[in-house]
């Protein structure tokens, strides 16, 4: 039973090089050119070579493709100013070179130190996400770890063309404890870790179409599924648009009022939850389409 | 013809439970009137023995003697294994206590440590658990014991579940000696699975309007285990368990033990060590053996108590475990002691300070823990008769003298030289010998296990064989040498250390075939506790603090 | 935040390595970054460290002289920014970082 190292426990750089054909990452601002936040200095808090996020060039199955991984353990993995001007600045390139971008999100959003100049950088990339699809320029997004994608980072993932998760993966826009903040324990329990994932992981962002692919924690099959959606495009049109608010509309009737996060499972088609809820990724994945 | 002294004692009991009257319906008291019912059978100057240990608490009971005052009862001579619950240290607080023996307060050690800063703790002794079971026979006999079992029959006989732990040992001295028993229930039924304690010795009995509290105590997420742990783990295989044979031990409830257990199905196969160590385990049924049980590594496990969510996994596995006849698992505290202090090769386990001379304590001035078991297993059983290749092999390098046996258990500390926080684990003194904490306890410091009888200090750094030391200058030495940059460590002169490595004293990672590189938490059988419901193919329930699926 | 800096003795770095910088660990709680790159005067090991918790110099003064004597690391300057890792970290990110810039690991 002995594994490959899981790639949610993984750093950046550790999921790149596990990611991408051997050798053919090239970094872009690489650490030793030291670009790094002067806000969180001022504020006597540790900086990072990458503030926290890792960017270049890279292969996957020979295939160019321009790369960021973000650093969860970095504050968070939360987006400043060099941080987002990173993301920008690699997703123009992908429009401009007319390069597939992928990006392995890690992040709770802007980062309260420098917010301002996050929520702009965030909206920039946003906007050079969809350069990139007006140009049917392939946008992926990963999302495979706890710490997974919120706040602004949460919207962006869903600006892609595709995103590929995990079991371990989340994505929203709030987080479990503003939630709670907000709607009192009642409503949401943010301590009730089960909960948490009922609504936000992986299995049910799949369920719902948010998720492309689900996927083993591993890097050889996230790298397969990340090969097999690169090859194609969304498209954004009027019509695209139109259907998804359909289906999210549909989505709000159907689910709007339930209490119970195991309803929304039930409603999809999963007849077991209990063995769903222990299934892998791709057992889940199998076991949601045959309730469909 | 009874003495005089029995004949007392028992009229005395008569004249208590008269007293209760109609408060009760034979032996059953309905939760409304428990603490009428204490007030009347508890008097002045008594031994109250009230259960609760670090798992199970008679917690109903002991909040209901907390909501009677000092008028009501006083001057009580408390013992217990452990003070845990607020209801415990509110006793204290209202000036009931006259006396106090006890073994652990870890959840309460806070609250302990203010109470005897403002001399409200009149303490006799901090025990070993066993060695306060053995004095409710000797001169701490219960008059009175309030315990918590899981089902009563309509005759009284009690039904204790996975969690028997320490009530035999506390019903059998107080009953034998016409004391009187107060069993708080979950439930009482018509008939029960198995009887654990028989009617005769249990005088009262209580539905509680709540199931006894429970502590999932052993419970260790796999994703909390780091590789630096992994790297301290493959160090022990190698250079403790392949090197001694180890076949019977215990784990401490630690990290550092939960990664060599999951250790063992991946690193302990590849090293080729399965079938020759590891087969038998004093230790209470720890999730995180699962993979190793599911590999074929182990024969049988014995506990001192049960562990929440594992209830199916052991009925399942009655070939591993100790069960009754109806399936559910069985514990014991005091044979489980017993046990561990006789019948095993190794401890094994952690501290949160070790002195340079290896003795070991978790307590600090503001907090006050105590021993529970450790010290019954962490130490030299000086009435051990009994040869194991282990035992030989380390009695042999510690070159006994002529007075001395021949053999010596595996006594073994795992720690990083570092707490969280960079609090360093070794200390040239430890906190225990504040000399405030040693006036509150008449002179002994609270040491949880003596550097005489600890054999080896595992450390990232290497392994430090105390047991080979030939004075205590070279056990100083040895133990600076794995001290890492700690004070202590940073102490260490070069030469010593070089000589005691040369001597195979001290050992180093490389020393014993061990690549830091290769530590990492990828050799984890499980890498979360969802890959051990997994192992246990659904047979786990982990608490719902531990789920996230 | 502490910041010191200082250059150790050490053997000289073999004279040709896969790249010219190496880095491993993250900045996270109780975690550290080690920048290694080929720099400065063959027989010494320039050290730069930025730590969260400060008082531990001597500490990390020990862990790096020990590096610089156990490996050939002379013409290397060090970067170090840390919150709050243990010293054992601290020696096993130099020896990661090392064993990239070497390319005696992958």
């Amino acid at each position: 039973m002995t594994r490959g190292p899981l790639f949610h426990e993984q750093t950046a750089r550790q999921r790149i090089a596990a990611l991408v054909d051997p050798g053919s990452f090239d970094e872009l601002l690489a650490p030793p050119e030291r670009i790094t936040s002067p806000y969180l200095a001022q504020l006597g808090i540790p900086v990072s070579f990458d503030d926290g996020v890792v960017i270049g060039r890279a292969k996957i199955g020979g295939r160019k493709i321009y790369l960021a991984a973000q650093v969860g353990q970095f504050v968070g993995g939360a987006v400043g100013e060099i941080h987002g001007a990173k993301l920008t600045g690699l997703f123009k390139a992908a429009a401009r070179d007319r390069i597939p971008c992928v990006i392995i999100i890690e992040s709770g959003g802007v980062r309260l130190h420098e917010g301002s100049a996050g929520e702009i950088a965030i909206a920039e990339t946003m906007r050079a996400i969809f350069e990139c699809r007006a140009l049917k320029v392939p946008t992926l997004a990963v999302i495979c770890s706890d710490i997974g994608a919120y706040g602004g980072m949460g919207i962006l993932s869903t600006c892609c063309d595709f995103r590929v998760m995990t079991e371990h993966g989340r994505l929203g826009i709030s987080g479990p404890i503003v939630i709670e903040k907000w709607m009192g324990k009642k409503a949401y329990d943010s301590s009730n870790r089960a909960l948490v994932w009922k609504t936000s992981g992986g299995k049910t962002k799949y369920l719902l179409g948010d998720a492309d692919a689900l996927v083993h924690d591993d890097a050889g099959e996230i790298r397969d599924a990340i090969a097999r959606l690169l090859g194609k495009s969304s498209p954004m049109s009027l019509k695209a648009v139109k259907a998804r608010q359909a289906e999210l509309a549909k989505r709000l009737k159907r689910f709007g009022q339930t209490q119970d996060a195991d309803a929304v499972w039930k409603g999809m088609g999963v007849r077991d939850i209990e063995a769903a809820s222990l299934a892998s990724g791709p057992e889940f994945a199998a076991m949601a389409k045959r309730g469909k | 013809m009874a003495t005089a002294k029995s004949a007392l004692r028992r009229e005395n009991k008569a004249k208590r439970l008269q007293r209760v009257g109609k408060l009760a319906r034979g032996k059953f008291v309905s939760a409304a009137n428990v603490a009428q019912v204490l007030k009347r059978v508890i008097e002045p100057g008594d031994i109250l023995c009230l259960e609760g240990d670090n798992q199970k608490q008679a917690d109903f009971l002991a909040n209901q003697l907390a909501s009677l005052d000092r008028k009501d009862l006083s001057d009580i001579h408390l013992v217990m294994s452990c003070i845990t619950l607020p209801a415990h240290i509110q006793l204290f607080k209202k000036g009931m206590i006259r006396q106090v023996d006890f073994c652990y307060a870890g959840p309460q050690g806070t609250a302990v440590a203010d109470l005897v800063k403002a001399k409200k703790f009149p303490v006799g002794a901090i025990h070993t658990y066993n060695e306060l079971y053995a004095r409710y026979y000797i001169d701490l006999t219960p008059r009175v014991a309030l315990i918590a079992a899981a089902q009563a029959d309509r005759k009284g006989n009690l039904f204790l579940a996975a969690n028997t732990e320490e009530t035999p040992a506390i019903v059998e001295p107080t009953a034998f000696s016409d004391g009187i028993v107060f069993a708080q229930v979950n439930e009482i039924v018509d008939k029960l699975p198995r009887i654990d304690i028989p009617a005769d010795q249990v005088d009262l009995v209580v539905q509680a309007p709540y199931p006894m509290h429970l502590q999932a105590l052993f419970t260790r997420d796999p994703a909390a285990i780091t590789d630096v742990q992994v790297l301290m783990a493959m160090v022990a295989l190698r250079g403790i368990y392949e090197k001694y044979g180890v076949q019977s031990l215990n784990h401490g409830v630690g990290f550092n033990t939960a990664a060599i257990e999951l250790l063992l199905p991946t690193y302990g196969e590849r090293l080729g060590l399965k079938g020759k160590i590891c087969k038998y385990w004093m230790v209470n049924p720890l999730p995180t053996m699962i993979p190793a049980i599911e590999s074929g590594w182990v024969e049988s496990v014995f506990a001192v108590g049960g562990e929440v969510g594992m209830e199916r996994y052991t009925a399942a596995h009655s070939d591993v475990f100790f069960t009754g006849r109806d399936g559910s698992f069985h514990s014991n505290r005091a044979m489980g002691q017993l046990a561990g202090h006789y019948g095993i090769d190794m401890f094994i386990g952690a501290s949160l300070q070790i002195d340079i001379n290896g003795n070991s304590s978790t307590v600090s001035k503001n907090r006050i823990t105590g021993f529970g078991g450790a010290p019954n297993m962490g130490c030299q059983p000086a009435g051990r008769r009994h040869p194991t290749e282990s035992w030989l092999k380390v009695g042999a390098e510690a070159n006994p003298g002529p007075g001395s046996p021949p053999g010596r258990k595996l006594v073994v500390q795992m720690v990083e030289t570092f707490q969280s926080g960079r609090v360093p684990t070794f200390v040239e003194e430890l906190d225990a010998q504040d000399p405030s904490i040693r006036k509150a306890l008449h002179g002994v410091a609270p040491v949880m296990i003596y550097g005489d009888d600890v054999t080896h200090v595992v450390t990232e750094e290497g392994i430090a064989n105390l047991a080979a030391c030939r004075s205590i200058a070279e056990r100083q030495a040895a133990i600076r040498s794995v001290a890492g940059y700690t004070p202590v460590g940073l102490k260490r002169r070069k030469r010593d250390t070089e000589e005691l490595r040369r001597r195979g004293i001290v050992q180093f990672p490389e020393d014993v075939g061990v690549s830091p590189r290769e530590a990492s938490r990828s050799l984890l059988a499980a890498q979360d506790i969802k890959g051990l419901v997994r192992w246990s193919n659904g047979l786990y329930d982990p608490p719902p603090q531990f789920v996230d699926w | 935040m502490e910041k010191f800096t200082k250059a150790f003795p050490s053997k000289p770095l073999k004279a040709r390595t896969t790249k010219p910088w190496a880095l491993a660990g993250v900045v996270g709680s109780g975690n550290l970054e080690v920048l290694l790159e080929r720099a400065g005067a063959s027989g010494t090991m320039e050290c730069h460290v930025e730590t969260s918790i400060p008082g531990y110099k001597s500490s990390w003064l020990a862990a790096l002289a020990d590096f610089a004597t156990h490996y050939p690391a002379g013409g290397t300057k060090v970067t170090i920014h840390d919150q709050g890792a243990p010293p054992v970290l601290v020696n096993l990110r130099l020896r990661q970082a090392y064993d990239h810039l070497t390319g005696g690991d992958k």
